[in-house]
């Protein structure tokens, strides 16, 4: 908690003919992080080649995944029946894989050449459209000796000066027409149709009219139709019944490639390769004795302290089960690095919690939680399910707030709100009624900022003590303790000048010197020796100094954010109910049921836009609080993740 | 303000109606601050994102962080109206 995973480096190294077991054994184990190996790293050390087998396992994953996407099927998509053992997948790679994917490509070629036929009778029945309006045998226009046909569109009528036969069809904003001449005016007659602005059609190599041969195409076509949707009714039956098969096999392929070319990340000479990576260190025993057995002891195995300080540790957290989701919101901003504090823990406690504070409601916390049911039977993938979870999460937080608040879609519980109310006079026509307590709400939000700045600098330092050496270490642990107390010194200084309900009240201190109450005099103390304790870390840092006053206020967003949505809902409230629902049950005329079904659009459509602004409202500042004002002061990033070798198996076994 | 002939009805609805107008400049001003703010912030992160969609998360937060420039108006106008 609140550190990554304890790593240790490991050094494996071994004659080139134990690769094969080896690479099995931490296939199958999933803990260690390879470094991969640059040449020229040690002398007469190469980087490996593939184990046997490479080529033809990644041939047949492209063949597998072809047919997957021909199905589009995915295997994150689909839900693990049973795990089939290594023989049992191996067998079933041998007896059925084969005959599918020979079914499925002939199938598809089938289809394509359906596909490609029914395009070129598509684009006949394109060509013989301008014909027909022309009551003509097709082959009539063709074949002459003495005389030529020429078709097409011309803007207006023609007058030809050479003896023609002309033929007109009229459109809309043009004419078709088919005029035919003497083959040895056929020139002069194109010369003259050119400057009508005459468009060409290519006569189509038909026998009989165009409606005919159109209305034969058209049949074509439909019977191709229905061949295709027989090969696709196939398809979808092999999809049905093998799809569990495909995403094995392409999980048994892809275990295999990744582990007949892992020795292109050793160092290997002639005779031995060398593995190094990093392990979990309370996993690095139980490895070191897994690789002894499957090898005969014929492995060295060698295990070391990691030095941070020269080295890339890779970053596994390490949190309790519930912290988990928060997870994901560190890597959106940036994994710590081994030596840091991680605050993911912090983060999956309070992002909740802002989020309740600033949702609030019951009314929206139970369609959350609703919409996070929704999203679980949908979204299958690793990640998505954690967010769901940090959805379900915030989703409780905001119902628990809402009972305390009293707040139902901005209608009131039939109780008083226990801790503070956020119920604003609006629509409220009588005297009366308690109204929000903004100000006290805002106080607390101003605690709330107050504690998280305070616990950012102490966690920063921590971090400068941890990470830092030397004469600068101090120096910064001791600039994170002066922005401290310049915090409290400002602080102590506002309580001594003004009485502010729900802290502490300084006023009534007595004075020492020239008019100067004792908190005064503290606050002075404080804050000199924190900009001192500042400046000697860096001098510009001073500038930074009204920060401390903006990033405190800045949690104010936690009750501004929250009313500004109470305050929507209660106006969607009294649109729809108090100026259409009310008055329209008063007088149930046409008009009066008009009104209420207004009333109900205007509320439904309200409290969806409401909901869609909650979440985003909430969602977005509840981690921009924690991003911005908090992991500032004290959280740098940019640690590497830990990647096992090996795979999380979801359908084969080893 | 307050003329000769007004009655103290009048001055203290036009004192609320003072409040009003200040809540909402308030709210208005400092939220075209904001979007002046977001504006460059957003087009920028829309580029990134279209380079590499893993940027998403970020630079939908960065695109937010102005948006404590019009949380400070909506305090201040809370205050004032309520």
């Amino acid at each position: 908690m609140l550190t990554p995973k304890p790593m240790s480096r490991m050094l494996i190294v071994a004659s080139r003919d134990q690769a094969e077991p080896i690479i099995r054994e931490l296939y199958r184990e999933h803990l260690f992080h390879i470094e991969d190996y640059v040449e020229q790293g040690y002398e007469g050390f190469r980087i490996g080649t593939p184990l046997l087998g490479a080529t033809e396992a990644s041939q047949e994953l492209v063949k597998v995944r072809a047919i997957e996407n021909v199905f589009a099927i995915r295997g994150e998509d689909i839900d693990a029946k049973q795990k089939l053992s290594a023989p049992a997948i191996q067998k079933k790679i041998e007896s059925e894989l084969p005959g599918i994917e020979k079914e499925v490509e002939d199938l598809t070629t089938a289809r394509s050449k359906l596909d490609t036929k029914t395009k070129e009778y598509e684009q006949k029945i394109a060509e013989l459209a301008p014909f027909k309006g022309i009551p003509l045998d097709l082959a009539l226009l063709r074949n002459y000796a003495h005389f030529s046909v020429l078709a097409g569109y011309v803007p207006k009528e023609v007058a030809l000066s050479i003896p023609h036969e002309i033929e007109t069809v009229k459109g809309k904003d043009r004419a078709f027409v088919i005029v035919v001449v003497a083959a040895k005016d056929r020139a002069q007659a194109e010369r003259e149709l050119q400057e009508a602005q005459f468009q060409s059609v290519a006569i189509p190599d038909e026998i009989g009219t165009a409606t005919v041969r159109t209305a034969y195409y058209t049949e074509q076509i439909a019977s191709l139709k229905k061949e295709t949707e027989g090969i696709n009714a196939k398809l979808a039956k092999i999809k049905e019944s093998h799809a569990d098969l495909l995403v094995a096999c392409e999980e048994a392929f892809r275990a295999r490639i990744e582990q007949t070319e892992a020795p292109l990340r050793f160092a290997t000479s002639s005779k031995v390769f060398v593995a190094e990576g990093f392990v979990p260190a309370d996993h690095a025993a139980d490895l070191s004795a897994a690789l002894d057995t499957v090898t005969g002891g014929k492995v060295f195995v060698s295990e070391q302290q990691v030095d941070p300080a020269h080295e890339i540790v890779p970053v596994e957290y390490n949190n309790p089960e519930f912290a988990k989701p928060a997870q994901l919101l560190m890597d959106v901003y940036s994994r710590p690095t081994y030596t840091e504090v991680d605050p993911t823990l912090v983060l999956s406690i309070m992002f909740p919690i802002f989020f309740g504070l600033i949702v609030g409601d019951v009314g929206y916390g139970l369609l959350m939680l609703a919409l996070c049911l929704g999203l679980w039977m949908f979204m299958k993938g690793d990640e998505a399910r954690q967010f769901v979870k940090i959805l379900r999460n915030a989703s409780i937080m905001s119902i628990i707030f809402g009972l305390l608040f009293s707040e139902f879609l901005g209608f009131e519980l039939p109780w008083a709100p226990i801790i503070y109310s956020r119920h604003l006079n609006i629509g409220v026509t009588e005297a009366g009624g308690h109204g929000a307590a903004i100000a006290q709400l805002l106080i607390v939000s101003v605690w709330v900022g107050i504690l998280y700045v305070t616990l950012g600098r102490a966690l920063g330092m921590i971090n400068h003590a941890r990470q830092d050496h030397g004469e600068h270490r101090i120096k910064a642990v001791l600039a994170n303790l002066g922005w401290i107390t310049v915090m409290w010194g400002i602080l102590i200084a506002i309580w001594s000048m003004f009485p502010i309900p729900l802290m502490p009240d300084l006023t009534g201190l007595p004075i020492v010197a020239v008019g100067l109450s004792v908190g005064i005099v503290i606050a002075i103390v404080f804050i000199v020796l924190g900009v001192i304790f500042i400046a000697r870390d860096a001098v510009l840092e001073i500038i930074e100094i009204p920060t401390i006053i903006s990033h405190v206020l800045s949690y104010t967003r936690l009750t501004a954010v929250g009313l500004s949505s109470v305050a929507i809902a209660m106006v969607v409230n009294y649109m729809s109910i108090g100026m259409f629902i009310t008055p329209g049950l008063k007088d149930l005329s046409i008009v009066g049921i008009v009104m209420i079904v207004v009333g109900v659009l205007i509320f439904l459509l309200g409290h969806a836009f409401n909901l869609a602004l909650g979440l985003l409202d909430g969602g977005l500042h509840s981690i921009r609080l924690h991003y911005v004002e908090f992991f500032t002061k004290f959280y740098k990033g940019g640690g590497r993740k830990y990647n096992p070798f090996g795979m999380k198996r979801k359908f084969t076994e080893d | 303000m307050a003329d000769v002939n007004m009655t103290l009805d009048m001055v203290q609805a036009s004192q609320v109606g003072m409040k009003a107008i200040g809540a909402g400049l308030a709210v208005g001003l400092t939220g075209v601050g904001t979007g002046v703010a977001e504006m460059g912030i957003g087009a920028a992160a829309v580029g990134a994102i279209a380079e590499n969609k893993d940027f998403f998360g970020l630079g939908l937060l960065f695109t937010v962080i102005p948006e404590t420039i019009v949380i400070f108006g909506l305090v201040i106008a809370l205050l004032l109206l309520f």
